[in-house]
């Protein structure tokens, strides 16, 4: 497949009626901006919220392209610069351009992504800015009710925005089908939107993973790709629930309200501990008690004493969780990296050990030792000394993919193969010269 | 034809080119004399010729086409009693094609077998004893199970002397026409000690970059140290471990490294001289415990990547400690 923009992006609403949904929460918001006409209003910032894909990105991008003003954006990782504050602060108390526009809105985006106590100066800052600013601000956040967020949210004036109906996603979708020239079974669309759950973001993913490059669209095709992501939700609810538990009975009762079973949670919990724990001593004593859960699993496996399977699942659930010392604090959990890397490297992999088989035979020791002993010093030499390395590769029968295992650097497998090509075609008219004459053994190095 | 690395191509063919372990080689002799050889046991650390006398002695035994009489196994990449059951069985019964009436059977790292696979290997040895001799190397002889070791005869085969090095080193340096100098070899010694294989292996390296000496081979040692190990601990002290497990999982999944040899890399780093963590001395013994049982629960069966995110998890704690001057 060609690289191809998301569809999200190339179908982002650009004008205010191509917004679906969410009517009465851009009203207020509209609302809001114009008595900024009439001087500043009591409230200058507004704090618009909601689940993810609910459009709040997009809203503020289309409300400030369609009433002119000039959107200076800015994410977590922006305030916690303080250069980059500086300069906001200063366009933030000058007031609107004369060229047109008419003037400015400062748009703070995920600041959920800010926790509260690595950041807390950084939503100090948030506020502080709120304070002396002379032009309207708009912060974007999934759940305003954190309570790092009371400052701000005395501040603001709080828009919601909702879920989206199935019939709002369905149009949406079934216009992108259009353009995209995809005949699509309207049952077919339903199904997305329904598992969608009011994410709008997430049901045009899903269109495009699915129908991308097809004319047709099926309920089956459909289908399979959905059960995953479900599972996934699953897996962020349950994350969620377990995080912010507050007894270890809590946590211990997560387990049973999922469909994951034990060791696909607890990959999920190994992925995201880092993410959700940032204080060395919660992490560390998080991960002590994961530790713990997998050597009972170890147990387990090698004694099939499945009687300790309980208390496997008491560390990695209540242990896990009364490892918290600060409050729970939002955290866009990751699918299980390992899991993807595993799948990703397979062919890489199945390489390596073929290499390491072809070692382990010329050289009579194990393929282990030929992984770690061995090709670590073969690429001493493949990357410090190209032409002893090419005849390595020659003698072992190694090619291209297989040099590139060892060499790690498509460069330096390049030039070896160049050189080994070259030291073929030398024995070829070798060979043919002392056909001749009488035969010679090759002379290596 | 693979004779382009050197640990290959200066192998002894022969058990008189055996130039140490005199008694080994000498018991190993008269068993060629009599064309007969009993169950075999070779123990002793790695790269002290135990795979190469193995080899040697099915050479002399069988001749020119020794490879149609002996199977070489290597039990750390088959270890479990299928392979026994069906590769080892099926070669045992068959007989021998050549005029000595029994087969060899080399079984390389045997201590790695399962006690599983040991005790279908123990059955065969007793009802093939006609048809198929074995000889089990091992660098552990207590990881064996006391039944095969009892029906073995035992060899022991010793760390080779620095002298020895040197001279097999030197003579291979002048067939190879590369220049050692004199600290080129200690270094060489500093690395590999007594084990052969490494040595050479390292002297090829070294000679890749140049002249050997000091200089190359400790830079021909580092370049093949993964660079992610040291990476890895320095975020982790940095405090961060996203990072930190990032390199793990390189290490694991790209480098296809094992938890052991990570776990093991690891307690060199804390301890090394050239490795650049400098720790402090009480958290160096603090680490080295930690390491050990880190080790341990590996071994005993536990997931190589959850045990080191643990250990990375205490290293960013640690780390803190030490950036804000607590020791304790």
């Amino acid at each position: 497949m060609s690289v191809s923009i998301p569809w999200t992006e190339k179908y982002r609403p650009r004008r205010l009626i191509e917004v679906v949904g969410n009517k009465k929460a851009i009203t207020e918001l509209i609302t809001w901006l114009k008595s900024w006409e009439k001087g500043t209003p009591k409230k200058k910032a507004v704090l618009l919220y909601g689940p993810p894909g609910t459009g709040k990105t997009t809203l503020v991008h289309v409300i400030a392209s369609e009433f002119e003003y000039e959107l200076i954006e800015l994410n977590a990782s922006d305030i916690r610069r303080s250069a980059e504050l500086d300069r906001i602060i200063t366009r933030a108390i000058s007031i609107g351009s004369l060229f047109g526009r008419r003037g400015r809105i400062i748009f703070f985006d995920e600041i959920d992504g800010m926790s509260g106590t690595e950041d807390r100066g950084g939503l100090s800052k948030i506020a502080e800015i709120i304070g002396i600013s002379r032009v309207p601000i708009i912060m974007a956040a999934n759940d305003p009710w954190d309570p790092k967020f009371r400052t701000l949210r005395d501040m603001s004036l709080l828009i919601r925005l909702n879920r989206l109906n199935r019939n709002e996603i369905m149009r949406v979708l079934s216009r992108i089908c259009m353009r995209e020239g995809i005949k699509a079974d309207p049952a077919a669309l339903r199904l997305i939107a329904e598992f969608s759950e009011g994410d709008l973001r997430s049901a045009i993913n899903d269109l495009q993973a699915i129908a991308q490059g097809r004319k047709m669209l099926t309920v089956e095709d459909v289908k399979g790709v959905l059960s995953r992501r479900n599972r996934e939700h699953d897996a962020f609810t349950v994350l969620k629930l377990l995080f912010s538990a507050k007894t270890a009975e809590q946590a211990k009762a997560i387990l049973s309200q999922s469909s994951l079973d034990y060791d696909m949670l607890f990959q999920w919990i190994h992925e995201n501990l880092p993410y959700q724990y940032r204080d060395p001593e919660e992490l560390w004593q998080a991960y002590e008690a994961l530790a713990k859960a997998d050597i009972y699993f170890g147990r387990i496996k090698r004694t099939q004493n499945w009687s300790l399977l309980s208390y496997a699942i008491d560390m990695m659930t209540a242990g896990v969780a009364i490892a918290r010392k600060h409050p729970y604090h939002f955290v866009k959990y990751r699918f299980p990296q390992r899991i993807l890397l595993l799948s990703r490297t397979r062919e890489a992999r199945r390489l390596r050990e073929l290499v390491c088989e072809r070692i382990a035979k010329q050289i009579h020791v194990s393929k282990r030792y030929a992984s770690v002993e061995m090709i670590p010093l073969l690429k001493v030499i493949f990357c410090s000394n190209p032409k002893i390395g090419a005849k390595i590769a020659k003698a072992l029968e190694l090619n291209e993919d297989m040099i590139n295992i060892i060499t790690g650097d498509r460069r330096i497998t390049k030039e070896i193969l160049k050189i080994t090509s070259q030291l073929e075609r030398e024995e070829r008219r070798e060979s043919l010269k002392s056909s001749r004459r009488r035969p010679s053994s090759p002379l290596f190095m | 034809m693979s004779e382009i690395l050197w640990a290959e191509k200066y192998r002894p063919k022969t058990l008189d080119e055996i130039i140490d372990q005199e008694d080994v080689v000498r018991r190993l002799k008269q068993f060629v004399r009599e064309r007969n050889v009993p169950h075999l046991l070779f123990a002793g650390p790695p790269g002290t010729g135990k795979t190469t006398a193995a080899l040697a002695l099915a050479r002399d035994l069988y001749g020119r086409n020794w490879r149609n009489s002996v199977l070489e196994l290597n039990a750390s990449d088959e270890r479990g009693i299928q392979t026994i059951r069906e590769r080892v069985k099926e070669y045992a019964r068959t007989v021998s094609l050549s005029e000595i009436p029994f087969k060899l059977i080399i079984l390389d790292e045997a201590d790695n077998m399962t006690s599983d696979a040991q005790q279908a290997l123990r059955r065969i040895m007793e009802l093939y004893t006609a048809t198929a001799r074995f000889c089990l190397i091992a660098n552990y002889p207590s990881k064996i199970i006391e039944p095969i070791q009892s029906r073995c005869a035992f060899f022991r085969f010793r760390p080779l002397n620095k002298e020895d090095v040197f001279s097999r080193l030197r003579y291979i340096a002048e067939k190879e026409e590369v220049k050692v100098t004199e600290d080129g070899l200690e270094a060489i010694w500093e690395v590999a000690a007594g084990d052969m294989r490494r040595a050479i292996n390292t002297l090829q390296a070294a000679a890749a970059l140049g002249t050997v000496t000091a200089e190359t081979v400790f830079k021909a040692v580092g370049m093949a140290k993964p660079k992610e190990i040291t990476e890895m601990l320095s975020l982790a002290l940095k405090g961060d471990f996203i990072g930190a497990r990032e390199r793990l999982r390189r290490l694991m999944i790209s480098y296809g490294l094992s938890g052991v040899d990570i776990v093991r890399q690891i307690h060199r780093e804390i301890f090394g001289t050239r490795s650049g963590l400098n720790l402090p001395e009480d958290i160096k013994v603090e680490l080295a415990d930690l390491v050990g049982e880190i080790d341990y629960r590996i071994v005993e069966g536990a997931d190589d990547e959850i045990q080191l995110s643990a250990f990375l998890a205490k290293l960013v704690l640690i780390g803190k400690r030490m950036r804000t001057g607590r020791t304790k």
